[in-house]
């Protein structure tokens, strides 16, 4: 008996080789990236300067591997790249969002972020509905319309890259220059990562969670359109027409959605925990284990860290090169600054001193309001240098 | 890094207990809580402006109060700054603590561990097999090869050690950080200019307080050495002029910082978008030795500064270099005469004639394309904005020493087919404006209206009553002796204009209005200049920090350690003892440990393992 099971153990290969888990669509992936680098190459390369072969080589890698460490990248990209490039083909031939009616409902950057807007909305719904309920094919539909607002919000931005310079060639710039556009960036990207969070520990129960306050985001984004017209396109400032400003914007919000998501799950964690003393509650029976949301928390902290660290860097960088000092002590500056000692202060507690647990979840929750305020309380109410986020 | 505690730490030498205090993680944390909480301060109250704003909003006492924390300047105070030397210091002494063992632990790896090492990991489990010796050790080697380990293997009286690792470089993330907090820190301290702050501390260098005086006036005690090695400094030019200087705000005052050499503004520009909003500020810059060579031309724009010989020049700011204004003054109400003329640069002092009527010309604006509500205007989604054409900001002083500010557009605006010169006013300078409008004739001035009301203030003089037929027949004759070409659809117009500029005038606070007639504009840029050596150091302990963050989250180091030992006499049979730890990423570890663990006992055939009980009490597994 026992030799048969030592005989058999070597067809249950352990470990196979990282390329023999490359599947086909794997291979088309690469295949698909490295042909879209070689095309716009081919079609720009001869204009492009140092930086923008880096940036480039950055996409192409980045791409690549989000792909390979989680397939729904691949499909996602492609249902965000198409459409997207329809557009702007749409645009090239004349089309205008008065003439089509498909530029006028969904294509077009306003109309994208609408149905964004409505999706996450709906999404929100599911997620909560499902906390409540357990019904598995609710969390299919959570997850889905997720997904899919996600997707129609990466459209919405990408369009209206390419209408900034519609009329008026002199205005193009990466659509991240105002609150409402941003705020956009913000409602699409937290979602996304919420989303390989929740494939990675099977947790859907979690998205009750972090889907409400991207709803609120949502609600705030929706407010800035109705009431305050900001979702008009508007020409840069001399101060923002850098370069940097499309590293430094982007990256932030990939801190910023990290660390969102991080705190809501403390919330999640601390709610739960609560049921847990009770004895009692619907938290337990689909919210994932202590453990594994403790985990979460730490590498949405881990990689906002580092995103923060680099965007913050890459605005020293272009503070240096716009303003001549690295650093002036800008309030937007100096809550980066908070914010990253805040979370420096989280790390070292949670790496080197071991802390776990409730105190942690605690911590990961307060840091949203500091968060909360770098990313909009300094633009409401104080003044400075970063003063065009302003309402 | 946690301090080792090492008992008994009073019969320590006191040198060492300090640096213990240094380098322990509680004066870390307590540090970077501190910093972010001395951070807010300079967030809520502005920084570094005029000491009066401050008097008028804190009273006497409490501006003399957080004048002596300090609270005008934060980040530049000795205590801030001794907060963030001590976080360095702190952070110096951890790495240096840490370093001998951390390196030995990068450099050697003993395959040979005790057994209380193995079982003190995270996980650990015992087991037992049938295989013999030789052929357990192959398996086992195979299963930690698919897992991705190189394992080790040492042998010595008859048992075995197997040790593997991953993330052998994990530890280095941990100096590279570390480090690059400690430079990054010192480069910053170096190049806010420490050494000036030195002399200022020590009394060799003193700020001056007047800002109006010339170049040549400014005590040598404000001068900086030609040699400083970092500095950072503002000055404002007019086209056509050259400076070898810039000056740096110090406290309440400035010093001044000489350059290696001269520059000269050939010309300002601003280019706009179709909105009205500034596009981008050119200033055109000629570098002269001292000797008067050319040493570079180009243009300094914003976020495209010039650089020479490690200087860097900035666009900051623009504002008026000394336009020439040519003004017409209207009486109000004085019948017949013709506008007065006067002229003058901005900057200046006028002296309307005799009168004891003092115009202080504030600032001229080429280009001004408001939006329609700054003006008390409805503005329409299609046409937010108006442009009013060139502006002037002037303050008329009165004889009894009253003032008011004025700020007049010399382009009419057009409202209902009239066109109405516009002029704001305040007489406090917190005030928002309040605007008049007044009708302009159909040569475009507001000479016509200024006759008008002439004329209706002399017919009051001689007695008429403010009746509708009085005004409309002076009306007439104004019309009949200035404007006979007037259409009677303007004539209603302007005259209904008119009547509504008679109403705002009541409270208008000087008895002339300004128009301007033509300019001759002059702009001055704000350049400023800024040396830092220190800037590629700051770099690289970037790129070392964010490289050092990557290995600590992304490299976590995995140790595995194995011993085997035979079973006793009667059996061919080895006992196993593995243990294993993460330093990062446990969770994930825990499931590798788990799937590499379970093929190990397929492998060698086990019946029976024992796995280390968890906290919680669950397996491993």
């Amino acid at each position: 008996m026992a030799n048969t099971r030592v005989e058999s153990w070597t067809e249950l290969s352990p470990e196979p080789s990282w390329w023999a888990q490359w599947k086909l669509r794997d291979w088309a992936w690469f295949a698909g990236l490295s042909i879209a680098a070689g095309i716009i190459l081919g079609l720009y390369g001869s204009s492009f300067g140092y930086w923008q072969f880096v940036v480039l080589g950055a996409w192409y890698s980045a791409l690549l591997v989000a792909g390979l460490a989680w397939r729904p990248v691949q499909l996602a990209s492609i249902g965000i790249v198409l459409p997207a490039l329809l557009a702007v083909w749409l645009y090239s031939i004349g089309q205008t969002t008065t003439n089509d009616i498909l530029l006028r409902d969904v294509l077009q950057g306003y109309a994208a972020v609408m149905w964004m807007s409505a999706l996450l909305l709906a999404a929100t719904a599911c997620y909560l509905f499902y906390l409540f309920t357990g019904r598995e094919w609710v969390g299919q539909w959570a997850t889905a319309l997720t997904w899919a607002g996600v997707i129609m919000g990466f459209i919405g931005l990408g369009v209206r890259w390419r209408e900034t310079y519609l009329g008026h060639p002199d205005w193009g710039h990466i659509p991240v220059s105002n609150l409402w556009e941003v705020l956009v960036l913000f409602c699409a990207s937290t979602p996304l990562f919420y989303l390989y969070y929740e494939k990675r520990n099977e947790a859907r129960a979690l998205g009750a969670f972090v889907m409400p306050l991207v709803a609120a985001g949502v609600g705030f984004l929706l407010w800035l359109t109705f009431a305050q017209h900001m979702d008009q396109i508007e020409p840069l400032i001399p101060a923002l027409q850098s370069f940097w400003m499309k590293l430094h914007v982007p990256m932030m919000f990939v801190g910023y959605a990290n660390f969102t998501i991080a705190s809501l799950i403390g919330v999640g964690y601390l709610l739960t925990e609560r049921s847990r003393r009770r004895g009692s509650g619907l938290l337990l029976r689909v919210m994932p284990s202590s453990e594994v949301m403790d985990d979460v928390m730490y590498k949405a902290i881990a990689l906002g860290f580092l995103f923060f660290t680099v965007a913050t860097i890459l605005g020293a960088v272009w503070a240096a090169k716009a303003w001549g000092g690295f650093w002036s002590w800008d309030p937007k500056e100096t809550w980066a600054l908070i914010v990253w000692l805040n979370y420096a202060g989280y790390l070292h507690a949670r790496v080197v001193k071991g802390w776990r647990g409730s105190a942690m979840a605690w911590w990961s929750f307060m840091s949203l309001w500091v968060v909360s305020f770098c990313f909009l309380g300094v633009n409401m109410f104080l003044s400075g240098l970063h003063s065009y986020g302003k309402l | 890094m946690q301090a080792h505690v090492d008992g008994l730490a009073w019969q320590q030498p006191r040198w060492r207990l300090l640096v213990q205090f240094l380098g322990s993680m509680r004066l870390a944390v307590s540090l970077l809580v501190l910093l972010a909480i001395a951070s807010v301060i300079g967030t809520i109250l502005s920084q570094q402006q005029p000491y009066q704003n401050y008097a008028m909003q804190f009273g006497p006492f409490w501006f003399s109060v957080y004048r002596e924390l300090g609270l005008y300047n934060v980040y530049r105070t000795l205590w801030y700054t001794a907060i963030v030397a001590f976080l360095v210091l702190s952070t110096a002494t951890c790495v240096t603590r840490n370093s001998p063992r951390m390196l030995r632990e990068m450099r050697e790896f003993p395959i040979r561990q005790r057994d209380t090492v193995i079982l003190g990991q995270d996980h650990w489990v015992r087991m037992a097999t049938a295989l013999p010796m030789a052929q357990a050790q192959e398996r086992i080697l195979q299963v930690l090869r698919a897992a991705g380990y190189k394992p080790r293997v040492e042998q010595k009286d008859g048992d075995m050690a197997i040790a593997a690792r991953k993330g052998r470089y994990h530890r280095l993330g941990y100096f590279l950080t570390h480090i690059a907090i400690v430079v990054i820190c010192a480069a910053a301290l170096y190049n806010a200019d420490v050494p000036v702050k030195w002399a200022e501390w020590q009394g060799t260098l003193k700020p001056e307080q007047n800002f109006d005086l010339p170049l040549s006036k400014i005590p040598r005690t404000a001068w900086m050495s030609q040699n400083n090695p970092a500095y950072r400094g503002i000055i404002t030019l007019p086209e056509g002029q050259t400076a070898n200087a810039v000056f740096e705000l110090a406290g309440n005052g400035y010093l001044v910082q000489p350059l290696p050499f001269r520059i000269h503004l050939q010309s300002f520009h601003i280019s706009y978008y179709s909105t009205g909003m500034p596009k981008d500020f050119t200033s055109r810059v000629v570098l002269f030795s001292p000797q008067g060579k050319v040493l570079k031309t180009g243009n300094v724009r914003v976020n495209h500064p010039m650089s020479y010989d490690g200087v860097y020049i900035y666009q900051s700011s623009f504002s008026d270099g000394g336009s020439l204004l040519h003004m017409k003054t209207y009486l109000l109400g004085a019948s017949g005469a013709a506008p007065g003329e006067l002229s003058g640069r901005v900057g200046q002092t006028l002296h309307a004639g005799h009168s004891g009527y003092a115009v202080d010309l504030k600032n001229f604006n080429l280009y001004n394309i408001v939006p329609k509500a700054a003006v008390g205007e409805k503005a329409t989604p299609d046409h937010p904005t108006l442009n009013l054409g060139p502006s002037f900001t002037y303050i008329i002083h009165n004889p009894n020493g009253q003032a008011a500010e004025f700020k007049t557009y010399m382009t009419p605006m057009r409202r209902g087919g009239q066109g109405f010169f516009v002029q704001g006013y305040r007489e406090a300078l917190g005030d928002a404006y309040r605007y008049i409008y007044i009708p302009t004739g159909p040569n475009g001035g507001i000479g016509l209206f200024m006759d008008y009301l002439a004329a209706l203030q002399s017919a009051a003089r001689t007695g008429a009553n403010a009746s509708q037929a009085i005004f409309t027949e002076t009306f007439q004759q104004v019309v009949a002796r200035h404007a006979p070409g007037m259409s009677t659809t303007e004539q209603s117009r302007f005259l209904q204009a008119s009547m509504q500029t008679l109403v705002q005038l009541h409270d208008y606070p000087m008895p002339f209005i300004l128009s301007l007639s033509s300019f001759d504009h002059r702009w001055a840029a704000g350049l400023q200049v800024t040396k830092w050596p220190g800037t590629i150091v700051i770099y690289w302990g970037c790129v070392a920090l964010v490289l050092g963050i990557f290995i600590l989250f992304y490299i976590p180091q995995k140790r595995i350690w194995l011993r085997l030992r035979p079973q006793g006499q009667e059996s061919e049979g080895v006992e196993l003892l593995l243990g294993a730890s993460a330093d990062r990423n446990r969770l994930d570890f825990t499931k590798e440990f788990k799937r590499w663990t379970g093929t190990l006992e397929q492998a060698l055939g086990v019946d029976h393992a024992e796995y280390k009980e968890q906290k919680d009490g669950q397996h491993t597994r």
